[in-house]
């Protein structure tokens, strides 16, 4: 009658886990409209957390922007080690006994370790017709492939197509090493720690996707290294970084060399 | 250190992440939590799955081979020409085949839609009309 859901339709969602001092005041979290964050303390650390209803399914690009939004304007300003999107827990109390008392130490240790620092990523696409040219040029067999496919009738070509086509891939797969190779050359000697794996997304014309920990005294060191190499490859390719953003990347490596040698994450 | 103003104009410097990249970066990254505390929400297991899937390799073959063969290859030899016409040329040809490569992006968005029933309205879900003109072309064969 008033509006509200009963108490066993709502949850604990978490967004990451931070040292006790940390401030999360002004954050909005997710939901519609979106509920501040608070923290759950236990001891040295706490959760960044917010009420979720139960009832509805996760995952609007709303709730994942939120998601994301708390957990970077927290690393502006303190460590942070993000969770997973999607972590739901029952209660403030099992929040608390059941996520951060069992990993304390871990988790204080990791936080420790991500003191100061940032993620920055960096993701790099190519312009598809500069790529294209390239390829063209560099590949003589390709070239003749790409005269003997626009000469057939395209229900003819499939398979020509197809092989063309993943011929193009490969090309550009050998580019994309390459270009990468610059990429960490240049930036990852002012990071902590990189990790350049190609994003989810999978895109093929993607040349870099990588992501570094920067300790907060190199930011501007790496923001002009980063737009050096941009200026360097404007009209080929176009670069885009992100951050600071919360440790995505490397959080999970951090509290495993924070773990107990026995236990496994 | 000299404290010259750099002038920031090559590199992109969003001041949110876009959707995209959020996705990338939230949904198989980060800490997971044990799974005996974790309360099971419809549509999580789905939707970090099914993003990663994404687009099969032949469609992404395909996509090339469509764009390669949509250059025009006469205007190359002009690449001396002023940085102008250029510009012109590739802005006109990446707006036609810009279709073909963000395909991927629509993709991920469809399906969190319908992860979380956001398409209800829509019988069938959103199909890129290429692909489907294709698939009827290959049962033809």
């Amino acid at each position: 009658m008033n509006g509200r859901a009963p108490a066993d339709e709502r949850a604990c969602y978490v967004y990451g886990i931070v040292p006790a001092g940390a401030d999360p005041s002004g954050l909005e979290g997710i939901g519609d409209p979106p509920v501040p964050v608070t923290l759950v303390r236990h001891r040295g650390i706490a959760a960044l957390v917010s009420d979720v209803v139960t009832d509805r399914p996760l995952g609007t690009a709303a709730d994942l922007r939120g998601h994301a939004r708390v957990l970077d304007t927290v690393a502006a300003h303190a460590a942070v080690l993000p969770l997973r999107f999607g972590a739901v827990v029952r209660d403030v109390s099992a929040v608390a006994d059941d996520l951060l008392a069992p990993h304390e130490e871990e988790f204080l240790r990791a936080l420790e370790g991500l003191r100061d620092t940032a993620q920055f990523t960096l993701r790099a696409i190519y312009q598809q017709d500069r790529i294209l040219r390239t390829v063209l040029t560099d590949r003589e067999d390709i070239a003749r492939l790409r005269e003997e496919v626009t000469a057939l009738p395209e229900e003819a070509a499939y398979y020509d197509r197809v092989r063309l086509g993943e011929m193009i891939a490969n090309e550009i797969a050998a580019h994309r090493e390459a270009d990468t190779a610059i990429a960490l050359e240049r930036l990852a000697p002012l990071a902590a720690a990189v990790n350049a794996s190609p994003a989810a997304d999978g895109s093929g014309d993607q040349a870099v996707s990588a992501s570094f920990l920067v300790a907060k005294t190199d930011w501007d060191a790496f923001e002009a290294a980063a737009e050096d190499l941009a200026r360097d490859w404007a009209g080929y390719i176009t670069t885009r970084l992100l951050g600071p953003l919360a440790p995505y990347d490397f959080a999970t490596d951090a509290v495993a060399e924070a773990a107990p040698a026995e236990e496994a994450p | 250190m000299t404290v010259a103003p750099r002038p920031s104009h090559y590199l992109d410097r969003p001041s949110s992440s876009g959707l995209v990249d959020v996705i990338d970066l939230i949904l198989d990254k980060g800490l997971v939590i044990d799974i005996y505390i974790r309360v099971s929400l419809v549509g999580i297991e789905l939707l970090t799955i099914d993003a990663r899937i994404v687009v099969a390799s032949v469609d992404t073959y395909l996509r090339f081979a469509e764009a390669v063969n949509r250059l025009d290859l006469k205007e190359d030899k002009s690449e001396g020409l002023p940085e102008l016409m250029q510009n012109m040329r590739q802005g006109g040809a990446r707006s036609k085949t810009k279709g073909a490569l963000e395909g991927v992006k629509e993709t991920v968005g469809e399906v969190i839609d319908r992860v979380t029933g956001n398409d209800e309205e829509e019988p069938e879900p959103k199909e890129r009309p290429r692909t489907r003109s294709r698939t009827q072309r290959r049962e033809r064969e």
